[in-house]
């Protein structure tokens, strides 16, 4: 009987406990009130269709409208920079520690990207497999985004590769043992008319970062309004295992397109590239009916 | 002329990447290290069939050799996504038009490569990366 109820009680306990570690990966969400709606227009509006700006970093002529004919947009080989597509975890060019204005490698990590192969930089993305780049890779695409705003939630529809982004604004705090995935969890906070987003729990993916990474990088973002229709996004990489001071990526700028729409992307389609076991890129040219439209 | 503003847009990019320290620039979908970069090939025939597809449009083109032979050539270009906001549409090439496509040839030696620009016999020159022609 006794122990009968001992059972009952640690099962009981288990359940709560099983219950606290839901409820700790999960916050409830409270329907939106008017209040909620009203402060929401009261934010600077980044709603919208947006493209950034070729030269990606520079913050160059934003949109490319009337800008000259660009590497990932031309089909030319400046999409195949050196400092480009270098799978996650291999370093590039801007590998070591202390080059100027390139990140600051921890001596445990700048051994770390010196492990990495010698020569030419590396070339081969598995994004030519369709999988896509991750964050903050994703964010430089030359394809536009749009912004959607709700109460408690900034949303990010990328359409290269059909991606999604959820910046939850309603006071969560950052999970603590976060899966890891391409985007890693985010939540955001509004510092005036800035919105400052920290994104936590990254796998190891191609995601356009050219050293080495530990798994307590945080990225923060900072999306700001310069102009109508102009964003500016300073995205910073803190790494206290890798990095010994944050690393500042260059500022992007965006432009918002008033009549543009989010177009579908769909990778799988009629995808000819690919990178082998080893590392190899090559072409499927067999088949040229095989296309799905 | 424009190969040469065409050039020189891709030296600022690489640039502008190489000024970008540990993040990479956009790469859109993959390497172009399957094609021969520092060639330049022109082939001349008839459109075959233009695939209006993701992640690549395709299109494949039938020339005939010096032998007399036909054979198809497949050429990779930009998506329709990127294309459409740049005055493409899925029949700016239609099977029986004829064309000139410049391309950096597949290092495999196969009959394929990477569109760099196109010329149809009226002189008129197709570009997949002219500027943003709905704003």
């Amino acid at each position: 009987m006794k122990s009968a109820r001992r059972i009952r009680f640690a099962f009981l306990a288990a359940v709560v406990a099983c219950g606290t570690v839901a409820v700790g990966q999960k916050v409830a969400r409270k329907a939106p009130t008017a209040e909620d709606w009203t402060a929401l227009a009261k934010l600077p509006d980044f709603t919208g269709v947006w493209e950034v700006g070729l030269g990606g970093g520079g913050g160059g002529r934003a949109g490319g409208r009337g800008a000259p004919p660009a590497a990932p947009a031309a089909n030319g080989p400046a999409a195949n920079g050196p400092a480009a597509a270098a799978p996650a975890g291999r370093a590039g060019r801007a590998g070591g520690a202390g080059r100027a204005g390139g990140p600051s490698l921890t001596p445990a990590y700048a051994a770390k990207a010196k492990e990495q192969p010698a020569g030419p930089p590396p070339e081969e993305n598995l994004t030519a497999n369709c999988l896509p780049p991750g964050m903050p890779g994703i964010m430089g695409q030359p394809y536009p985004m749009e912004f959607l705003m709700t109460p408690g939630q900034v949303t990010i529809v990328i359409e290269a590769y059909n991606q999604i982004r959820h910046i939850y604004t309603d006071g969560r705090p950052l999970p603590e043992d976060p899966d890891p995935t391409f985007y890693g969890t985010s939540v955001g906070h509004w510092e005036g008319d800035t919105l400052v987003a920290e994104t936590v729990g990254f796998a190891q993916v191609p995601r356009g970062i050219t050293f080495p990474y530990s798994d307590k990088m945080k990225i923060v973002e900072r999306f700001h309004l310069t102009a109508p229709d102009t964003m500016s996004i300073e995205t910073t990489i803190v790494d206290p295992e890798a990095l010994t001071m944050p690393y500042s990526m260059p500022a992007r700028t965006l432009a918002r397109h008033r009549n543009w729409t989010i177009a579908e992307y769909i990778c799988e389609e009629n995808n000819r590239n690919f990178v082998d076991a080893n590392g190899k890129a090559g072409v499927k040219l067999a088949n040229p009916n095989a296309s799905a439209r | 002329m424009k190969r040469n503003m065409k050039q020189a847009a891709w030296r600022i990019i690489i640039g502008a990447s190489l000024m970008a320290g540990g993040t990479s620039l956009a790469v859109a979908h993959h390497s172009y290290s399957a094609f021969e970069m520092a060639q330049l090939k022109t082939v001349t025939g008839t459109i075959k069939k233009f695939d209006w597809t993701n992640p690549h449009t395709w299109i494949w083109i039938d020339v005939v050799n010096d032998k007399g032979v036909t054979e198809t050539w497949g050429i990779e270009g930009m998506s329709p996504n990127y294309l459409a906001r740049r005055g493409w549409t899925r029949t700016t090439l239609k099977p029986g038009d004829k064309i000139s496509v410049t391309l950096h040839p597949l290092k495999t030696g196969e009959n394929g490569g990477t569109w760099v620009d196109a010329k149809r016999p009226d002189g008129e020159s197709l570009m997949m990366g002219g500027a943003i022609t709905d704003p």
